[in-house]
């Protein structure tokens, strides 16, 4: 998957949508021509033919799948940002916390996730927490490496010029940092989406994991296929999205590459 | 540096100076700085004083201590020894810092602002209104050879227009004293002697103080009022050169008479202290 989704990096949508078209072709030309079973692997056919005469649980689904994802996602990314930018400032701070984030992101997301569940119910808000626990992690360790690799030259320079903490990181350590951020960003897009749907897994009724569970019971491969391409979906939107946004704000890096 | 307040109550301050003032009164002085790294000595005893207006250049051969001198006139660095004078008034190496406007070896332009929004950066952090700045670095632009430049971003730019809006931000940073590190190191020697003349046109005509690191002894004796050898390591101020040669300067002034001789004074001093690092 990570194959196609690689183009969007390079923000090459022509490519991207030859890509994605080559491998359904493939697809439907495999289950056609060594004629696989459904219940291996069902044409895209029957599959379009499912959403579009079933579509309420999916669309349900895909919806709330994608809101505990996001707000996941979004309270992971304050929340790693925040904590980067306090552990880079007072040392203290990360040498008390870093390795508690650590011990956190060993602790196995099943366990997590029943833990969360008994708190916060079978909640929207029980999957977010655990989107979010996957997120954080990822934000936090690649901003606080993007801070800590500002040039000291640069900062003696700001000092010089009688910057104070605030401007400091405001003017130099934040926009420095901002590529080692998009870099976990991506990452957190990918681990936010596991989480909301390994997090439904723990008890719901619409979710596009709940499909996915239901389905397996079910012996259910066209739904099970849906619930997957459309998973994809959501994950690769929400990837291009973020890649997008960073081509744009990060427009002086990738012409700096060239020029060195 | 906690000497420094006992060294005023003991008048300390009057001693300072004792050599002939050639421009303005005394910016900056400095006595007797030492600067130490574990069991390495970088600074020995080096006493500088800096007079309103003038140009002064630095040279020496590598690791004589030259970017520690310009990190605690900066006040990014204290010394271990030694005593400060900011217009005669003894202070803490600290203190200097914001006073002075330094520009390092690299341009160190910031690649997500422009060229006008690198220009106002010191100012900006100095609290004037960002629209106020840009207003006063567009009047600005022209003189720096950027006019029209001012919405490019530095990886448009060449090298020697990188270091002018080094420069320019150097300059906007309105301070009496400027502290220029080997500013046209990375430059081809055509570049870098028009921005040497350059140079010289703009210090005359905002009439700031310059203090300028360089390991070239042409581009040392070409600037300065004054030319200050240091030693290899220790670094300590081994000759002060007063350089006499008519303002303004032309470029074929380095070939003639009076330039060839000091020139070949200055080399001898020089050429001595690199044989010394080279065989340390």
């Amino acid at each position: 998957m990570k194959a196609w989704i690689a183009p969007i990096m390079r923000g090459n949508s022509f490519r991207l949508a030859l890509g994605v078209l080559a491998m359904a072709l493939a697809w439907q030309l495999s289950v056609v021509l060594f004629k696989v079973p459904v219940h291996y692997l069902p044409s895209l056919p029957l599959i379009a033919e499912r959403l579009s005469h079933y579509p309420d649980p999916f669309i349900a689904g895909f919806i709330r799948t994608a809101s505990e994802m996001l707000i996941g996602l979004a309270v992971g990314t304050l929340f790693g940002l925040l904590s980067a930018v306090i552990m880079q400032r007072y040392r203290m701070v990360r040498h008390l916390l870093l390795p508690l984030f650590i011990i956190s992101q060993t602790i196995p997301v099943i366990a997590f996730g029943a833990i969360v569940v008994m708190w916060f119910g079978n909640s929207l808000l029980a999957k977010a927490v655990i989107a979010f626990y996957l997120t954080f992690f990822t934000i936090t360790v690649n901003t606080l490496a993007g801070l800590d690799s500002v040039d000291p030259k640069q900062i003696s320079l700001l000092r010089s010029f009688g910057a104070s903490n605030q401007q400091l990181l405001w003017r130099l350590q934040l926009p420095s940092a901002l590529p080692a951020f998009f870099t976990g960003l991506k990452l957190a897009v990918a681990t936010s989406l596991s989480g909301a749907v390994v997090g439904e897994w723990f008890g719901d009724t619409t979710g596009l994991g709940v499909l996915l569970l239901q389905s397996m019971y079910n012996e259910d491969t066209i739904s099970l296929w849906s619930a997957i391409l459309l998973v994809a979906l959501l994950g690769s939107v929400c990837f291009g999205v973020v890649a997008a946004i960073e081509k744009r704000v990060l427009f002086w890096q990738h012409k700096q590459d060239i020029n060195h | 540096m906690t000497t420094n307040s006992a060294a005023i109550s003991e008048g300390w301050v009057e001693s300072v100076s004792p050599r002939a003032v050639t421009k303005g009164s005394s910016i900056l002085g400095l006595q007797n700085l030492t600067k130490r790294f574990g069991a390495i000595t970088a600074l020995e005893n080096v006493s500088v004083d800096i007079n309103k207006g003038e140009f002064i250049t630095v040279i020496g051969p590598s690791g004589c201590g030259k970017s520690t001198l310009f990190n605690i006139v900066a006040g990014l660095d204290s010394p271990d020894d030694g005593h400060i004078a900011h217009h005669s008034r003894a202070i803490d190496a600290r203190e200097l810092l914001g006073q002075v406007a330094f520009m390092p070896q690299q341009d160190l332009l910031l690649p997500w602002r422009t060229v006008l929004d690198n220009a106002i950066l010191a100012i900006e952090l100095e609290g004037t209104p960002r629209a106020k700045a840009r207003a006063q670095a567009l009047k600005m632009l022209p003189e720096f050879g950027l006019k029209g430049f001012e919405k490019h971003y530095p990886h448009q730019l060449s090298g020697g227009m990188r270091q002018r809006v080094a420069l320019m931000r150097t300059f906007l940073f309105r301070r009496e004293l400027m502290l220029l590190d080997e500013p046209f190191g990375a430059l081809d020697s055509l570049t870098r002697s028009m921005m040497q003349r350059w140079l010289l046109e703009i210090w005359q005509h905002h009439e700031r103080t310059v203090l300028f690191i360089t390991h070239d002894i042409d581009e040392a004796i070409f600037l300065a009022d004054r030319v200050l050898v240091m030693s290899a390591r220790p670094g300590r101020v081994k000759l002060e050169q007063r350089i006499d040669l008519p303002r303004p300067r032309r470029g074929d002034i380095v070939t003639s008479e009076e330039f060839m001789a000091i020139k070949r004074r200055l080399l001898a001093e020089i050429e001595e202290e690199s044989m010394k690092s080279f065989a340390s």
